[in-house]
């Protein structure tokens, strides 16, 4: 298969960007979109040009290291998977495609593709956790947790992080990814302790950080590789009017 | 900006409650309009008119009303440029991602409604408020009956010269009277200016409602006023269309089993509500 690439080049963070085309032959349909731009890279590098710089570490599909925006879509034009599972199947011979990376103010471009998501992980360390008892190791059957609320929590908790719903989003809200990281905790009986002040603080810390604002056009659960659904951004919305409401405890700010 | 000191979530809270009672009111707004398809003379459409104008509880909701409006609309422009910043470059490649219908564009459906709603207060609120020169109409009955009382009391030597000139005067005028301002029953002057209905009805009249019923016929008797009326109750059905569901959401209602129900409501509130006010221009286009 033959492809023209528009890719997004830039050398750092302050340095004005540029698309750069590349034209690329013979490649199996079989091969993933990473393999296909490590292709290009060692025909970069054989021709003494900087290779394209892009995030990656599994090539699994469940590190979310990474993200690009391709055609007009964050991981592709393929449901469901991060863009190491993307393959160069799913485009036609010949076509042309667009490789962006993740724009949003509070991911600043490192490098070409490589966007800074420490972001997400601000968030995390806002309220990411949960209080653990010293002592002998507990039962693991000693708190009993419905079926239901254990699978709803184990689909919250399968969000890698990525920074799609961000990309996918058009006022580059982070809402599902932090909805996905809240809701995990409080459906568990063990996130309890913490609910109230974790929804308060990662919220805080969503918005100090730049993010916008969630509009519920839901562009986020369409893209999201995971398949992590909308229902946790009103899972949030209904923890955060909660705490608000009923928990002495607030955001010092 | 003391604003920006309120969580994201706070600020889309207060949007959604703010339109949640703008979709309260709404229907209220369609029973008055639907009163216009009566063939009562206005007699229903007055009523109504005349008891929103002047009951206080109404009058206590119609400040809560105004500040819904405003504060809908303000916070909306304030959220969308939050946003706008959030993603100060944007992709060369425009998003290709499915999403619900019409929820990508409810600044720019929500700003004709806007847009469509100054024409509106221009047409009728600023008439009540006497920004605006409106029409008016009085009942011949009430005018005759305050006549005749002031007549008893020329007749008694109870009123001084300016009053007795004022009656002389409204009693030249009325003599006077064209047939058009009279309606179909005689029963009524309609069409009056402000000043008129101080000539014919004397100052007693000078705090007379405006007659809404005639403004908004012959608005409606005006096509090109009937046809934007048409397109944008249309757009306002693609703004309810994202307005229900979107607000269950935003107020953390969710569920397996009531999401279904909530977007069905959505649906059906979308269709009918803005049908409903559509079938007034489309009434007195085709029936008339």
């Amino acid at each position: 298969m033959d492809f023209t690439l528009k890719i997004w080049r830039q050398e750092n963070r302050k340095a004005k960007g540029r698309f750069e085309t590349y034209k690329i032959s013979n490649i199996s349909p079989d091969c993933s979109f990473l393999e296909m731009l490590d292709i290009l890279n060692e025909s970069l590098v054989d021709k003494l040009s900087h290779p394209i710089c892009f995030d990656h570490d599994c090539r699994e599909g469940i590190c979310g290291m990474c993200g690009l925006y391709i055609n007009g879509h964050p991981h592709g034009p393929d449901s469901a998977v991060t863009t190491c599972q993307l393959h160069m199947r799913k485009f036609s011979d010949g076509e042309t495609i667009t490789i962006e990376p993740w724009r949003a103010k509070p991911f600043p471009i490192i490098r070409d593709l490589i966007v800074d998501r420490t972001a997400l992980d601000k968030i995390i360390q806002e309220g990411g956790y949960v209080s653990a008892t010293t002592g002998g190791v507990p039962d693991g059957n000693a708190i009993l947790i419905s079926k239901h609320k254990a699978d709803e929590a184990m689909d919250s908790a399968s969000c890698i992080g990525c920074g799609a719903c961000v990309a996918a989003c058009k006022n580059a809200s982070a809402m599902l990814f932090v909805s996905a990281k809240v809701s995990q905790l409080a459906l568990l009986p063990q996130g309890k302790p913490e609910a109230a002040i974790r929804v308060q603080n990662m919220v805080a810390k969503m918005d100090d950080l730049g993010f916008g604002n969630c509009t519920n056009t839901y562009a986020c659960e369409a893209e999201c590789p995971k398949q992590i659904k909308r229902s946790n951004i009103a899972r949030m919305n209904r923890e955060f009017i909660c705490a608000k409401v009923a928990s002495e405890e607030s955001t010092k700010r | 900006m003391k604003l920006i000191q309120f969580a994201s979530i706070t600020k889309k809270i207060a949007l959604a409650a703010f339109g949640l009672f703008l979709l309260l009111f709404l229907p209220v707004h369609l029973g008055i309009n639907l009163c216009l398809l009566r063939d009562d003379g206005g007699e229903w459409y007055r009523n109504a008119s005349h008891f929103m104008g002047t009951n206080y509880i109404v009058k206590v909701f119609e400040i809560v009303l105004l500040a819904s409006v405003l504060l809908h609309i303000c916070l909306a422009i304030y959220l969308t440029i939050e946003n706008w910043l959030a993603r100060p470059v944007r992709y060369k490649v425009r998003t290709k991602t499915k999403t619900p219908f019409m929820s990508r564009y409810m600044i720019w459906t929500g700003g004709i409604v806007a847009c469509f709603l100054v024409l509106h207060f221009i047409n009728f609120y600023f008439v009540k408020l006497d920004l605006v020169e409106g029409k008016y109409s009085a009942s011949i009955e009430q005018v005759d009956k305050l006549f005749q009382q002031k007549a008893m009391k020329l007749q008694q030597g109870e009123l001084n010269e300016k009053e007795q000139a004022a009656l002389m005067a409204q009693y030249q005028a009325i003599s006077q009277i064209s047939p058009e301002k009279m309606d179909k029953s005689q029963k009524n002057m309609v069409n009056l200016t402000k000043e008129e209905v101080i000539q014919y009805c004397g100052e007693d009249f000078k705090h007379v409602e405006p007659d809404f019923y005639t403004m908004s016929k012959d608005l409606f008797a005006n096509k090109t006023y009937s046809l934007i009326y048409l397109v944008v109750f249309v757009v306002l059905g693609f703004h309810l269309y994202h307005a229900i569901n979107s607000l269950a959401q935003t107020l953390g209602l969710s569920h397996r089993k009531y999401s279904p129900i909530i977007d069905w409501v959505s649906i059906f509130y979308a269709v009918l509500v803005p049908l409903g006010f559509a079938i007034i221009p489309l009434w007195f286009m085709f029936m008339n």
